[in-house]
């Protein structure tokens, strides 16, 4: 079924409108319940077929079993569901914008906080996750009780927010590849044997469909914007744009310097290849975006 | 035991109470969310201006800890009250510096963020994740009662900054994550005595209803507004439970995704309409249901207009709830088209699905929160939009209880959007950055927009066409700016981060 927008902003814009200011900004992605986290373990080694419930399919397994104290399990709990729960549900298995913690890979690697920990001090803003100011105590109980909810979890099985790769596959692989090559325009910065060689390898389920549809990290890394900035003096420097308002830009030298220009300082110029990925958003059916999943799905 | 943290110096500022008049605020007060009833959020003070606010100047900064300020303060008789989720502070307008501090227990309710105070009389009003309505002397921040408005056990959480009409203290409460009736409680404000509960879907313990289609929710957790000559009260309700999964609750599921009126003395519905029919995204009404008095289509009209979190803006006679104007104000790819009744039609293809389904707005929505402001000598609403995209799912596995189902923001792009209020135009689109703003928006009648961008910058626009005039970068605004005359100075204030930021006009030279 094709189903198309019928009203975009674009289209408000295009009909007699004023844009005040600015390209818009890509790299500065200090958002809230955007980009929400990865769900990347739902899919992990999960088996194909029907046979198998989607929901019964497990998620990473834990690497080092660890046992916590009741009493810091309930501390935890306490702290966790008034902090985390929103965003990561009360059990810890998916709420309102933040992924299910007890199918996350990261937690499933971590050791007694070791990884978890990190990610609760410096949170995680690109994904819309702040940083949390708690004591160690805090910190320690709240890994106790996550890992105690993955491994409660495990003996239930399914997983609330579960999102499985068989309930993705429902493209055709042969017109995703026609979309690619044809009318999305894939093609122009993407090829099946270059960059994308093996990415269903690398993704599954999910997470590949996230990394289709609007890739934020990971492997290949999405191409920063290119910038060009022309100083006064008529001196150029190039680099990558790692963060712009609509004051200033900070680019990034080949050297990994960052240098700060005020905009009414100097002219430059952006070129964004994500910004043909957000406006792939508006013209993807859903046929297509399963079509060329379908696609991807068979480079591995 | 809840305790009365500190009591700093300054009674004096505050010992000559004034009455608080909800009905004509003054120029030094702010007295609700909105600054009065009508949540235009607009001041008519002529100081500061187009050609001066480059001078605008950072006058105090009260830092409030370590939590984003998602609230709105207010301001009576020289007082700032201002809240985070199980904490507010009353704090002296002109320095800055912190009368008292009211703590809540630590509770495991959910600490997503606090809307702001309510006064009435001499006595504040606190909301705490754990339900409890808290009366705190304004002066000292002792407590007068407690109240509890709804059980946090069940699920029941509010950030809820209450609406006050005469001794009506209307306060809500949140619960995406149960399946729970939406309840709008009315407590007498002098003795936290409960008057009247408006549910938007049946009680606990009622049968099957077959209008809502057995569907929960519709939670009011934002303020309302007031029409005093029609004695109504305006409330936009939240998502029906569960969330994701509309199989199971049939119809339109009245009053979720609704903008309601009632009548403040009896808590009953006079009109409801649904801006979100049977909605299975998580796009609540409840942005602010904005009054205004002016001319549509050459006849004078009593409308309410909201920008919902769906994507659609809408103009209503606010009389009885019928339709004027029901127009996208962005990216919007979920409904087949408005049916005559100005209601959008939801498109059963964009359903969440179990393969998934690429749909427009995203979850945190083409608005939300964040209040708006309407600007009466150019007609404009202006409003924090984004243009986003997110993936819905839906399984039977995921069952029908709380969230059911799954879904993924994928990408966005804010915006601040004018609204020509009686075509749906947008007369001008100032980029603010990727994903969505957080700040709201105040209109000052020089001509001045004030709002904020992704990146942590307040701003002053020009009204009429959205050019910046003046910036400074203070952090995340989770709220929209507030603007009163102290002393005849008129000052911006407005929370970036955990701090409360005053600006003035910097001295003549």
């Amino acid at each position: 079924m094709k189903h198309t927008i019928w009203m975009s902003a674009a289209a408000l814009i295009a009909a007699g409108l004023v844009i005040a200011q600015a390209p818009p900004v890509p790299g500065n992605s200090q958002t809230q319940g955007q980009n929400k986290g990865q769900n990347k373990g739902t899919a992990k080694g999960a088996p194909r077929g029907p046979a198998q419930s989607p929901a019964s399919r497990p998620g990473p397994q834990t690497v080092t079993p660890q046992a916590y104290p009741a009493a810091q399990i309930q501390a935890g709990e306490l702290r966790f569901t008034s902090q985390c729960g929103f965003c990561h549900g009360r059990d810890a298995a998916g709420g309102e914008t933040g992924p299910d913690l007890t199918r996350s890979k990261l937690v499933a690697e971590d050791t007694r906080g070791d990884k978890i920990a990190p990610v609760l001090k410096a949170g995680r803003p690109d994904q819309g996750m702040p940083s949390f100011t708690l004591s160690d105590a805090d910190v320690n109980a709240i890994v106790a009780f996550i890992h105690d909810q993955k491994t409660k979890s495990e003996a239930l099985g399914g997983g609330r927010r579960a999102v499985d790769a068989s309930d993705l596959a429902v493209g055709d692989a042969q017109a995703g590849r026609r979309y690619f090559n044809g009318a999305g325009g894939c093609s122009a910065c993407h090829s099946a044997t270059g960059d994308l060689a093996g990415i269903a390898t690398r993704y599954q389920g999910l997470a590949l469909l996230q990394r289709m549809l609007y890739p934020t990290a990971g492997r290949p890394a999405p191409a920063r914007p290119k910038v060009t900035v022309t100083l006064p003096s008529g001196q150029t420097a190039a680099g990558s744009l790692a963060s712009e308002d609509e004051f200033a830009i900070v680019v990034l030298d080949s050297s990994g310097g960052r240098q700060t220009y005020e905009k009414t300082a100097v002219k430059f110029k952006i070129d964004d290849p994500m910004s043909a990925h957000f406006d792939q958003l508006g013209k993807y059916t859903d046929t297509d975006m399963h079509d060329v999943f379908a696609y991807l799905d068979t480079l591995k | 035991m809840r305790v009365l943290l500190s009591i700093g110096i300054g009674f004096g500022l505050v010992a000559s109470a004034q009455t608080v008049d909800l009905l004509h605020p003054a120029a030094d007060s702010w007295l609700t969310f909105h600054g009065d009833y009508s949540g235009r959020r607009h001041v008519d003070f002529a100081a500061i201006t187009p050609e001066n606010v480059g001078k605008l100047q950072q006058v105090w900064r009260f830092q409030a800890g370590q939590q984003q300020i998602k609230a709105s303060p207010i301001l009576a008789n020289g007082v700032l009250y201002v809240t985070v989720p199980d904490n507010i502070w009353a704090v002296d307008a002109h320095t800055g510096k912190q009368l008292w501090h009211y703590q809540n227990p630590p509770n495991n309710a959910f600490h997503i963020g606090h809307r702001g105070a309510a006064i009435y009389k001499d006595t504040v009003y606190l909301t705490t994740p754990d339900c409890h309505l808290i009366a705190l002397n304004a002066k000292d921040g002792m407590v007068k009662w407690d109240v509890v408005i709804a059980d946090s056990n069940k699920g029941y959480w509010s950030t809820n900054a209450p609406l006050i009409v005469g001794n009506h203290v209307m306060v809500g409460v949140s619960g995406d994550f149960d399946n729970l009736p939406g309840q709008l409680k009315s407590v007498d404000a002098d003795t936290g005595k409960t008057q009247w509960i408006f549910y938007s879907t049946p009680p606990l313990g009622t049968k099957r209803d077959p209008d809502s289609g057995g569907a929960t929710g519709g939670q009011m957790w934002t303020t309302g507004t007031y029409d005093p000559a029609l004695n109504l009260v305006f409330v936009g309700t939240g998502n029906p439970t569960p969330v994701l999964n509309g199989e199971v609750r049939p119809g339109n599921n009245p009053w979720t995704c609704s903008i309601v009126a009632l009548n403040p003395d009896t808590g009953k519905l006079a009109w409801g309409f649904q801006a979100s029919p049977h909605d299975t995204h998580d796009w609540d009404a409840n942005e602010v249901p904005v009054l205004v008095d002016a001319n549509f289509n050459g006849q004078p009209r009593k409308m309410l207009m909201q920008a919902s979190r769906n994507g659609f803006f809408f103009v209503l006679d606010r009389t009885n709830g019928k339709s004027l104007l029901t127009t996208p104000f962005a990216t919007v790819n979920w409904a087949k088209g408005v049916d005559s009744e100005g209601h959008p039609i939801p498109d059963p293809a964009k359903y969440p699905s179990k393969a998934g389904v690429l749909v427009a707005p995203n979850e945190s929505g083409a608005t939300n929160f964040r209040p708006p402001s309407f600007d009466p000598k150019t007609g404009l609403f202006i409003v924090s939009a984004q243009d986003g995209y997110g993936i819905y799912f839906f399984k039977s596995e995921h069952g029908a209880y709380g969230w059911a189902g799954a879904d993924y923001g994928v990408a966005g792009k804010a915006f601040l959007r004018a609204i020509d209020y009686q075509t749906g135009k947008i007369v001008w689109n100032h980029p603010i950055g990727d994903g969505a703003g957080t700040a709201g928006v105040l209109t000052t009648g020089t001509g001045l927009t004030f709002s904020g961008d992704v990146g942590g910058n307040m701003m002053a626009l020009r009204t009429s066409d959205g050019a910046t005039l003046w910036h400074e970068n203070i952090g995340r605004m989770g709220n929209g700016p507030i603007s009163y005359v102290l002393d005849g100075k008129q000052y911006i204030v407005v929370g970036g981060g955990g701090s409360l930021y005053a600006y003035a006009l910097g001295e003549a030279h």
